[in-house]
C-alpha cells in the first residue's frame, strides 16, 4: 500500500482520525528518552576492567539506538505518518471519561491497600473499574442500587481470593484487620 | 536400554497412583484457567504456590507445578485465540493468526489444532526427554557466552523484524524493554543503573509487573478508551474441530513446530519466545502461496499450528537442563527449581542417582499431563470458554483484582502498583500506534543476561570484538542474524527493482 511517491503526504481519510500528531508525540518521546539514558549513561562509571567494556556501554547503545529509531519514527510521520500502520481497533475517538473510572478504581486501590486492607481496597477498584468500563459500553454508569451490587460483587471477587491467598497459600496480601480474615 | 523402560515403568507405577493423579488433574486444570485468564501466569501462580512445599510431599508437588506449567500453555492458546489477549509470552505468536482465526469464523479450528498440535508435540517432546536427557545437556554445557550471546542477539533480531508490520516500530519496542532492564543493579559490578534515587528501583523492574501491566491493565484500559462499543469482541465458539484440509496443513506445521521447539527449551536462551517466533516465520516462508495471503488476514492455521507444538515442545524441553544440570531455561523453571530446592533436592547431574524416582514420577506424569490436557481443552474447551462468556465489565475489573494479587503478592510494594498503571498508560499508547508489546517484554527479560554474556564474552576475548568471529558456532549464528536483517531488505528492493 505504499504509494510510489514516498515523499508526497498520504492524503487523509476524513472519516480516520488523523493519527499523525500522536504518531510524531511518540517519536519526540522517543527522542526524549534517549536523552534520558545519555543522561543517566554518563552518570555510570565506565569501570571497563578485563572486559573492555564496562556497565555504562549498554546504556550509551540502547541510548544511541533510542535516539536513531526516535530520529527515524519522526521522519516517517514527516513523510506521510508511520509506514504500513494497521489502522487501530476500537472507537475513533477515545472514551476519557469511562477511562477516568478505571483509572481512579487502580490508582486508589494502589493508594489504599495498604490502609483498608486487600478486600475493600480491591472491592472499590472493582466497583470504579466496572462503572467505567460500563460506561464505556454505552450503558449508563449505574444509580445507587447498581453500585451497591457492584461493590457486592467486588466483595464476593475479592474476599475469596484473599482467603485462598492468604490462608492457603501463605501469600503475603494486607488486611485491615490483623485477622487475616479481612 | 532395559534400564530406562524399567525406570520409565517404575515412574508410571508412582505417577498413576490415585493421589499423585489428582494432583496431576488439578495441576492440569488450575494450570488451564490460569492460562484461560489474562493476567495471571504459570511462572506467578507456581511462584505463589511454593509454600505448599512444606506440608506436600515433593513428587506430588512437582507433579502439580508440572501439570500448572503445560496446562498454562493449553488455556493461553485459548484465551490467544478467542480474546486476544495472551496471558503467556509463549501463546503471543498464537494470538497473531489465533485471534484472526476467530474473528472469520474459525475458532473452533484454532483451537482444535491448537490443542491436538500441543498434545502430539508434548507427547513426541516427552519421548525426547525420556531418551536424550543426559545427551542433550551435555551438548548445552559446551556453549560459553559468545555462542548464548548470538542466540540471544537472534532472538532480538527476529522478535523484533519478525512481528508487526514494522522493524522500525519492533526495534522501538525492544530497546524500550532493554531500557526497562537497564533499571537496577548491574550483575556483574553491583553498579546501580537509572534508578533516579528510588530506592525500590535498585532490585529492578519485576517481570511480572511489567507483563501484567502491558497485557492485562493495558487491555483493561484499553478497552475503556476505545473498545466499549465495539461487538463483542470475544469469538464464536464453534465446536473445536477441523475439517480434512485443515489437518493436512496441520500435521506438518506440528511436526515442523516440535523440531525448532525442543532444541530452543534446553538452550539457556530464553524460554518459548524464540522458537514460537521462529515457528511462525518459518510457517509464514514455507506455506503455499494460497495459504500465504491469509497471514494477518483471515488467519492462517498454519501459523496457530506450528507456534503452538513449538511452544509445547519447548516447555517440555525446558526439564531437561533443569532435571540434568540444574539450569532453568525459563522463568517458570526458574521456579521449579526453587520449589526443588525447599526439599533440599539439588537439581544436577546426580538428580538422576539420588531422586530417581521422583524424576522418573515426574517423566510419567507428563505422559499422563498431555492426555489429560486434551482431554480438558478439546472436547471440554466449552467449559473454559464458558469462563469467558462473563460479561466484559465485570471481567476486566476482575482480572483487574489478580492483577494486584500478582502484582502486590511479588515484593508487597504498593509503589509496584502504582508502576503498574504507568506501564498500563504506556501499554495503550503502544497499542494505538501499532507498536508489538512482544520486544518489550524479551528486551526486559533478556537483555540483562544477553548483556551478562556478553561482557563474560568479552572477558573471555579480552577485551577483543573478534572472539565472536572466531568461535565457530558463534560466527555462524552471527551471519544467520545478519540473515534475517537484510533478506527481507534485499527481497524487497529486488521487487521493487
Amino acid at each position: 500500500m505504499q504509494t510510489t511517491n514516498p515523499g508526497a503526504p498520504v492524503p487523509q481519510d476524513p472519516q480516520r482520525p488523523d493519527h499523525r500528531p500522536g504518531q510524531l508525540a511518540l517519536g519526540i518521546a522517543a527522542v526524549l528518552l534517549a536523552v534520558a539514558l545519555a543522561y543517566g549513561a554518563a552518570n555510570i562509571p565506565s569501570g571497563a576492567g578485563y572486559a573492555g567494556v564496562g556497565p555504562d556501554f549498554l546504556p550509551w547503545l540502547v541510548s544511541a539506538a533510542m535516539g536513531l529509531c526516535g530520529v527515524l519514527l519522526i521522519r516517517e510521520v514527516r513523510a506521510g505518518g508511520y509506514r504500513n500502520m494497521e489502522e487501530p481497533s476500537g472507537a475513533a475517538r477515545g472514551d476519557w471519561h469511562a477511562m477516568a473510572w478505571v483509572s481512579a478504581g487502580i490508582l486508589g486501590n494502589a493508594a489504599l491497600i495498604t490502609t483498608v486492607g486487600f478486600v475493600l481496597s480491591c472491592a472499590l477498584c472493582f466497583t470504579l473499574a466496572v462503572r467505567g468500563l460500563r460506561i464505556s459500553e454505552g450503558k449508563a454508569g449505574g444509580n445507587a442500587m447498581q453500585t451497591v451490587k457492584d461493590v457486592v460483587i467486588g466483595m464476593l471477587i475479592s474476599t475469596p481470593t484473599f482467603w485462598l491467598f492468604t490462608k492457603f497459600l501463605a501469600v503475603n496480601l494486607p488486611g485491615l484487620t490483623g485477622t487475616g480474615w479481612l | 536400554m532395559l534400564e530406562l523402560w524399567n525406570n520409565l515403568m517404575g515412574g508410571f507405577a508412582t505417577a498413576g497412583t490415585p493421589i499423585n493423579l489428582l494432583w496431576a488433574l488439578a495441576g492440569c486444570a488450575l494450570g488451564t484457567a490460569i492460562g484461560v485468564l489474562p493476567g495471571l501466569g504459570p511462572a506467578v501462580t507456581v511462584a505463589m504456590l511454593l509454600p505448599i512445599t512444606g506440608q506436600v510431599e515433593p513428587t506430588a508437588s512437582m507433579i502439580f507445578f508440572a501439570g500448572i506449567y503445560y496446562g498454562a500453555m493449553y488455556g493461553g492458546s485459548t484465551t490467544s485465540i478467542l480474546l486476544n489477549t495472551p496471558g503467556e509470552t509463549g501463546t503471543m505468536v498464537t494470538a497473531l493468526e489465533g485471534f484472526k482465526m476467530a474473528k472469520s469464523g474459525r475458532a473452533g479450528a484454532a483451537l482444535a489444532t491448537s490443542a491436538i498440535g500441543s498434545f502430539v508435540a508434548g507427547s513426541i517432546a516427552t519421548v525426547l526427554v525420556t531418551l536424550f536427557a543426559p545427551f542433550l545437556a551435555e551438548f548445552a554445557v559446551k556453549l560459553g557466552p559468545p555462542e548464548y550471546f548470538c542466540l540471544m542477539l537472534l532472538a532480538f533480531t527476529t522478535v523484533s523484524a519478525v512481528l508487526g508490520q514494522s522493524s522500525l516500530r519492533g526495534m522501538t519496542a525492544l530497546f524500550l524493554g532493554l531500557a526497562l532492564g537497564l533499571v537496577g543493579m548491574d550483575q556483574i559490578t553491583g553498579q546501580v543503573r537509572y534508578t533516579g534515587g528510588v530506592i525500590e528501583f535498585i532490585d529492578g523492574v519485576e517481570v511480572v509487573l511489567v507483563a501484567v501491566g502491558l497485557f492485562a491493565v493495558t487491555e483493561a484500559l484499553y478497552n475503556a478508551l476505545y473498545e466499549g462499543k465495539s461487538e463483542a469482541s470475544m469469538n464464536k465458539m464453534n465446536r473445536a474441530h477441523m475439517t480434512k484440509t485443515e489437518w493436512r496443513r496441520s500435521w506438518p506445521a506440528w511436526l515442523r513446530g516440535t523440531v525448532i521447539g525442543f532444541p530452543f527449551g534446553t538452550i539457556p536462551a530464553g524460554g518459548s519466545e524464540i522458537p514460537t517466533f521462529l515457528s511462525y516465520a518459518t510457517e509464514r516462508k514455507l506455506a503455499d502461496p494460497e495459504y500465504k495471503k491469509e497471514f494477518g488476514t483471515t488467519g492462517a492455521i498454519e501459523g496457530v499450528a506450528g507456534p503452538e507444538a513449538a511452544n509445547n515442545a519447548a516447555v517440555t524441553a525446558t526439564l531437561v537442563p533443569l532435571l540434568t544440570l540444574g539450569i532453568p531455561t525459563s522463568v517458570t523453571a526458574a521456579i521449579l527449581l526453587s520449589a526443588l530446592q525447599n526439599y533440599g533436592i539439588n537439581a544436577g547431574p546426580q538428580l538422576f542417582q539420588t531422586s530417581s524416582a521422583l524424576v522418573w514420577a515426574l517423566i510419567a506424569s507428563l505422559y499422563i499431563g498431555n492426555v489429560m490436557l486434551l482431554v480438558l481443552n478439546l472436547p471440554m474447551v466449552g467449559l473454559w470458554v464458558k469462563l469467558l462468556k462473563i460479561p466484559k465489565a465485570p471481567l476486566y475489573a476482575g482480572i483487574l483484582i489478580f492483577a494486584t494479587v500478582g502484582v502486590y503478592g511479588m515484593r508487597q510494594s504498593s509503589f509496584d502498583l502504582f508502576v503498574m498503571y504507568g506501564l498500563a498508560l504506556l501499554g495503550v499508547a503502544l497499542r494505538r500506534f501499532d507498536f508489538p508489546t512482544a520486544p518489550v517484554i524479551v528486551g526486559l527479560i533478556l537483555g540483562p543476561l544477553a548483556e551478562a554474556q556478553f561482557r563474560n564474552a568479552m572477558s573471555i576475548g579480552e577485551g577483543s570484538w573478534t572472539v565472536f568471529f572466531q568461535r565457530p558456532m558463534s560466527a555462524t549464528l552471527l551471519a544467520v542474524v545478519a540473515l534475517v536483517l537484510i533478506t527481507p531488505r534485499v527481497l524487497a528492493w529486488h521487487r521493487r527493482a
